[in-house]
């Protein structure tokens, strides 16, 4: 791909001054996260998927290491590596470049080196308010740099997780459930499991052995699976032990005897997960649904009220926005509140900027506990791009 | 002007010797130019052909970028090397030899996994207690990325291994071991167990031509007969 032209540079330039301005105005300090990463580290966090567009290398000395594909990963890195106790609040913005591979051939629209301008917020104590104050800034930004139309999207992997919390099923479910929330054919795949009278074994698993196990008696298990293998010769091999393996013939075994998950349960679930709406019409619906099914989601209802009152109060024009239940983002590291940015009709291309809540990353690259934290990245060669096609 | 027809053929081992075999076979013997060592070939009774002899991973690369017209090596070798490989190369012929199945494959003891998607709902549990993925050794990863993703198994690392991939379990490199094999011997020498749903690709070695090579009359005519030859050699 040919180098930027100097024009095309320079039009970034201005337009990442305006961004990062308005951070700086509201108190994020600039940082310039390192480029290269420990892949291991990152790959960790982000999952698989990303590393297949994600530039891995092994350095001279056998370490292997990655271009940074995002600025989340290594802000956040950064902030620990100032703040190891992770006590400390922080508001950290950027600017630099983000590299990912593309499969089908990098051109314009798909570069492989791209900006992102970002903020991300550490520790804050009122967490609706730094959500709030997150989207608004991103808002301002993309503002200044010349986009006055758009879409928001909203989601809140709090709230589903409230609800999955609120329903009779053992806890294995719901994690179950919680880590298939990502992918919608998996999830409505183990819904329907649930709600089966009995789940059968699995093809190919030991029946006999797993219809002899009692969830309730792990150390018998563990004995039945140490007996099993020495009948059959089959040696111990490798660092999943023995006793991981028996708590997972457990949980078969268990989940073979459970009671099914009642039918009205699973089909709040899937009426949670449809629900799409502009978002004060979408609070409504759930609070209905959630009340005809006699569930109660805690504090998950009142926090989403409160960010939209915050929201509305800062400005933000709820009615450009749209909330959807089954909206996440395909970074599995997100945890409460999530939004995009989007022009409508463009495709990839028309997300311009997206955000949300990752209470879980930190620990995941390092934290001794989940850290409250709150961030946004804008796509900034996108956002010209679409400016400049308006204007023309 | 009208460039001959570049062929790459394997330089060594069994699959170069079943290639000159089944060239030979169909009326169309290699001979290579110079040294027994020379890396340059000749085609015999028929024009145009020139013979580069490769290790059977470059051929992937040169027929992807059109160094070569057309290649023969093993599927497997395609499919890793060429992302989207359907629009990059024709697969023009499979040449019934060097057959290998490329397969997923976990430690035998592991009794609570028997299908792909076993992987996934242990993996939660593994990163808890291991403060890691699931590991899983190969040469091959794209393959393997590709496959995983197709599966739904999503949580786990690739590390890659160049050799001895079936004894990464036993050493703790890695949990599963992506690799190939023909007969499941040495899979189960290291007590190693395929998934039911874990081949990956039935590989054999086959004849590929390339779409991002110069395609002149000459080069397709010498195409052409090669197909042809093979074809009623095969019978």
């Amino acid at each position: 791909m040919a180098a930027e032209t100097a024009r095309k540079f320079e039009a970034l330039e201005n337009q990442a001054a305006g961004i990062m301005g308005a951070f700086a105005e509201a108190g994020y300090e600039r940082v310039a996260p390192a480029i290269l990463q420990p892949a291991g580290i990152y790959l960790d966090a982000i999952g698989e998927e990303l590393r297949q567009r994600t530039y891995v290398f092994t350095d001279p000395d056998g370490e292997e290491l990655c271009l940074r594909p995002d600025l989340t990963v290594p802000a956040c890195r950064l902030y620990l590596e100032r703040e190891p106790e992770a006590t400390v609040a922080a508001r950290l913005s950027y600017n630099g470049s983000a590299f990912r591979f593309q499969p089908h051939g990098a051109d314009e629209k798909r570069p492989r080196e791209f900006r992102q301008a970002g903020l991300e917020c550490f520790n804050a104590t009122d967490p609706e308010a730094a959500e709030c104050e997150v989207l608004t800034l991103v808002l301002k930004a993309v503002k200044r740099s010349g986009l006055e139309s758009y879409r928001l999207r909203f989601g809140d992997l709090g709230l589903f997780k409230a609800l999955i919390e609120s329903i009779e099923m053992p806890a294995r479910w719901r994690r179950r459930l919680a880590q298939a929330f990502w992918r919608s054919g998996e999830f409505h795949e183990l819904l329907r499991q649930f709600c089966e009278q009995s789940r059968p074994v699995p093809p190919g698993l030991p029946e006999d052995l797993i219809r002899s196990i009692d969830p309730e008696d792990p150390q018998a298990a563990a004995a039945k699976l140490v007996a099993y293998l020495a009948e059959r010769n089959i040696p111990e091999v490798g660092v999943r032990s023995l006793d991981e393996i028996a708590a997972h013939l457990v949980e078969v075994a268990a989940d073979k005897r459970a009671e099914p998950l009642a039918p009205e349960a699973a089909s709040l679930i899937e009426a949670y997960v449809g629900i799409a709406a502009p978002p004060r019409a979408a609070g409504a619906r759930i609070a209905d649904l959630v009340a005809r099914h006699g569930v109660d989601l805690g504090p998950a209802l009142d926090r989403f009220r409160q960010r939209l009152d915050l929201l509305g109060r800062a400005g933000v024009d709820l009615s450009k926005a749209e909330f959807s239940a089954e909206f996440g983002r395909t970074l599995e590291y997100y945890t409460g509140f999530v939004f995009e940015i989007e022009l409508p009709g463009e495709g990839r291309r028309g997300r311009i900027a997206g955000g949300g809540r990752y209470d879980g990353l930190a620990r995941m690259v390092g934290a001794p506990r989940d850290v409250p934290a709150v961030g946004a990245a804008i796509h900034t060669e996108r956002l010209l791009a679409i400016v400049e096609e308006l204007k023309a | 002007m009208s460039g001959p027809l570049v062929i790459g053929i394997p330089s060594k081992g069994r699959l170069m010797e079943q290639t000159l075999e089944t060239f030979e076979q169909a009326g169309l013997p290699i001979r290579r130019v110079g040294s027994d060592r020379g890396y340059a070939g000749t085609m015999a009774h028929i024009d145009h052909v020139e013979v580069a002899f490769l290790s059977a991973s470059e051929i992937a690369f040169y027929v992807k970028s059109g160094r070569v017209h057309l290649g023969i090596t093993g599927e497997d070798l395609v499919r890793e090397n060429i992302a989207n490989a359907e629009a990059r190369v024709t697969f023009l012929r499979a040449l019934g030899f060097g057959q290998a199945n490329v397969v997923v494959a976990v430690p035998a003891c592991w009794i609570d996994v028997s299908v792909m998607a076993d992987l996934e709902r242990i993996a939660a549990d593994f990163s808890r207690a291991h403060g890691r993925h699931l590991r899983v050794a190969t040469k091959y990863m794209n393959l393997t990325r590709r496959y995983f993703a197709q599966r739904g198994v999503w949580r786990y690392r690739i590390v890659e291994s160049l050799g001895a991939t079936e004894g990464t379990p036993a050493a703790g490199t890695a949990e599963i071991v992506v690799d190939i094999t023909s007969t499941g011997a040495t899979l189960a020498a290291n007590h190693l167990k395929v998934l039911q749903d874990g081949l990956i690709l039935a590989s054999q070695a086959c004849l590929v031509a390339s779409k991002a090579a110069t395609w002149g009359p000459r080069a397709c005519e010498a195409r052409n007969e090669i197909v042809a030859r093979l074809a009623a050699a095969a019978g």
